[in-house]
């Protein structure tokens, strides 16, 4: 039992840096699940793009900061083409999304020219910082912590303004919002498309993080960020912007730990995407299972 | 002020389904007027708003607002024109937004939202006293989502968002009909009050026949997507319930037991 609790604990600063990586996912299927009423696929495709982009442009000689930036674009521009598919031909937001998150799959592919690559030996954006202790987990949660702080406090200011409280409109009411004079065209391709972008970040961060890209790395990333999302809401709750806002980075902090301590309790890494599943199904279906509950939902009104 | 020409619309167009909601319709409504249009179920009313709102395309037709051509507008961009109070409460205001975040975004219709904080001290304030006027305690909930507001509060909220602003026009399409009797009368109450402080035009459409005489100076009664009556006041002044329902072959149940 000592065993297990010191491997935990030993993980636990690792742990933390990869949760605040993954945030920028969570936060990314955040938004258009909770704020524009758009449950939204695209994430599975923009993690992995963002990532081989970064990645491809490191490998070749470019300034991590300016590949992150590239990776951001692409990733906005994802999002807003499933925004797009849905808007333009009425097709389910869900269907949107797998539609371009399968197609991003052919084109991280063609990005990168082959599965995966390497980057132990290239730039990041931790060894431009920090170039003798870049590897350190504490010196990526400073980094990365920065980074989605300065993010989230953004985006908090953005909701709250004119322009930010129309948006969230949509989300709340299309009609509503239409009637008001909010174009629902450019609130959900501005808001599906930021939240890739988002994603598409994390991807990139990440890559420079583990040290290699791999076309592969978005797989099953959905259903972690939903279940990061799940646990973020219920601690922090989704009453104000601010809780709501806050609720991805407290979800992938608590779940990754949870995960971790899964782990080194013994359960098989294998065993890991089915646990993943089992719990936003029991999460899911629990308001099902006893009415009246206060179990976040994420079975809303949805728009057609 | 608003002018509709040939506005026609069939659903279903060629099928055995076919469908006339608006079959060229003529209404022109000066500044100030207050026109209340009734009808059975199906007559077209709500279609008639819809294409005014931008929400139902014509086949054919065309409409003016200020002798300005909205007809290729959409919804969005003719809200800076036109405001609306739903039938269902639930469609006017957003339920997981605040009382006041819902008076904010009615408060920037028509204009470009910015980049500073929208509810400063001040709109609050503002909408404290808007709010005042229901008398149902909505400026001390200013903060509640809307969502937990009994259907009557939210039909009210709407219709104080509506008319805030002074709308060039307002639609109101049958506002009251999913309210009980008291709460219907309340906001038909603030309905004719505020319409008559802020000199609105109006279009409404209504099952009530008692409110389709005592509001408004003109009449519409429609049917199968055409004016089947016409009447402006003074002679709409003259006319009582059962004029309507014999003189015009009224034969809905509906605003017979209504009436
Ligand atoms: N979206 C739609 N698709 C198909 N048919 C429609 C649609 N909207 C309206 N119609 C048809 O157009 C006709 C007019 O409908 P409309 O809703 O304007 O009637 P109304 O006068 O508002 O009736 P009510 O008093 O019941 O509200 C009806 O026959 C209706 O079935
Ligand atoms: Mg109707």
């Amino acid at each position: 039992m000592p065993d297990v609790l010191a491997s935990f604990i030993n993980l636990i600063p690792v742990t933390i840096a990869q949760s605040l990586i993954v945030a920028f996912v969570v936060l990314g299927v955040m938004i258009p699940f909770r704020l524009l009423g758009f449950p939204d696929l695209t994430s599975e495709g923009a993690y992995p793009l963002g990532g081989c982009v970064t990645g491809v442009l490191i490998a070749s000689g470019y300034d991590p900061v300016f590949a992150m930036a590239v990776a951001a674009c692409a990733g906005f521009l994802a999002g807003s083409t499933t925004a797009f598919i849905h808007l333009r031909f009425g097709i389910n937001t869900l269907l949107a999304g797998i539609l371009v998150m399968t197609m991003l799959y052919s084109i991280n592919l063609r990005i990168m020219g082959r599965t995966n690559i390497a980057l132990f030996t290239f730039d990041s954006l931790f060894k431009d910082i920090n170039p003798e202790n870049f590897n350190d987990p504490w010196f990526k949660i400073a980094v990365v912590g920065t980074l989605i702080a300065v993010i989230l406090a953004a985006l908090y200011y953005l909701l709250v303004t004119e322009r930010g409280t129309t948006i969230r409109a949509v989300g709340a009411s299309p009609d509503m919002a239409e009637a008001q004079g909010v174009s629902i065209w450019s609130a959900t391709i501005f808001g599906v498309g930021s939240a890739s972008l988002f994603t598409a970040l994390g991807g990139g961060i990440m890559v420079q993080s583990q040290g290699f890209a791999d076309v592969n790395m978005g797989f099953g990333i959905l259903i972690n960020g939903l279940a990061a999302l799940i646990i973020g809401e219920a601690i922090t709750g989704r009453k104000t912007v601010l809780r709501q806002l806050l609720a991805p980075i407290a979800g992938a902090l608590a779940y990754y730990q949870l995960v971790s301590l899964c782990l080194s309790l013994g359960l098989a890494p294998a065993d890991l995407k089915l646990a993943t599943g089992l719990f936003v199904l029991i999460m899911l279906a629990l308001p099902a299972l006893r009415r009246g509950g206060n179990v976040p939902q994420l079975r809303e009104k949805i728009r057609e | 002020m608003l002018e509709v020409k040939g506005a026609a619309r069939t659903f279903y167009a060629g099928t055995s389904d076919e469908r006339r909601a608006l079959a060229g319709i003529d209404l022109t409504l000066n500044e100030g007027d207050f026109c209340v249009v009734i009808g059975s179920n199906g007559a077209g009313k709500s279609s008639l708003l819809n294409a005014v709102a931008g929400k139902l395309k014509l086949d054919h037709g065309s409409i003016l607002i200020d002798g300005v051509d909205v007809t290729r507008l959409p919804v969005h961009r003719r809200a800076r024109f036109i405001s609306r109070v739903f039938q269902d409460p639930m469609l006017g205001t957003a339920p997981t937004m605040t009382v006041a975040e819902n008076m904010l975004l009615a408060d920037l219709r028509g204009k470009t939202p910015r980049l500073v904080p929208g509810l400063t001290a001040e709109r609050q304030a503002v909408y404290r006293d808007r709010l005042a006027i229901l008398n149902l305690g909505l400026e001390d909930r200013l903060d509640a989502p809307v969502g937990l507001l009994s259907g009557g509060q939210r039909q009210s909220l709407s219709l104080i968002m509506a008319v805030s602003n002074s709308p060039r026009l307002l639609l109101l399409d049958e506002h009251t009909a999913a309210l009980d009797p008291k709460t219907a009368a309340t906001v038909m109450d603030a309905t004719i009050r505020t319409i008559a402080e802020f000199g609105l035009t109006v279009l409404m459409v209504t099952h009530n026949m008692s409110h389709a005489l005592e509001c408004g100076n003109r009449l519409i009664m429609m049917d199968s997507g055409h004016f089947q009556l016409q009447v402006a006041t003074p002679e709409k002044d003259t006319l009582t319930v059962p004029d309507l329902i014999e003189r015009f072959h009224v034969k809905s149940d509906r605003m017979l037991l209504q009436a």
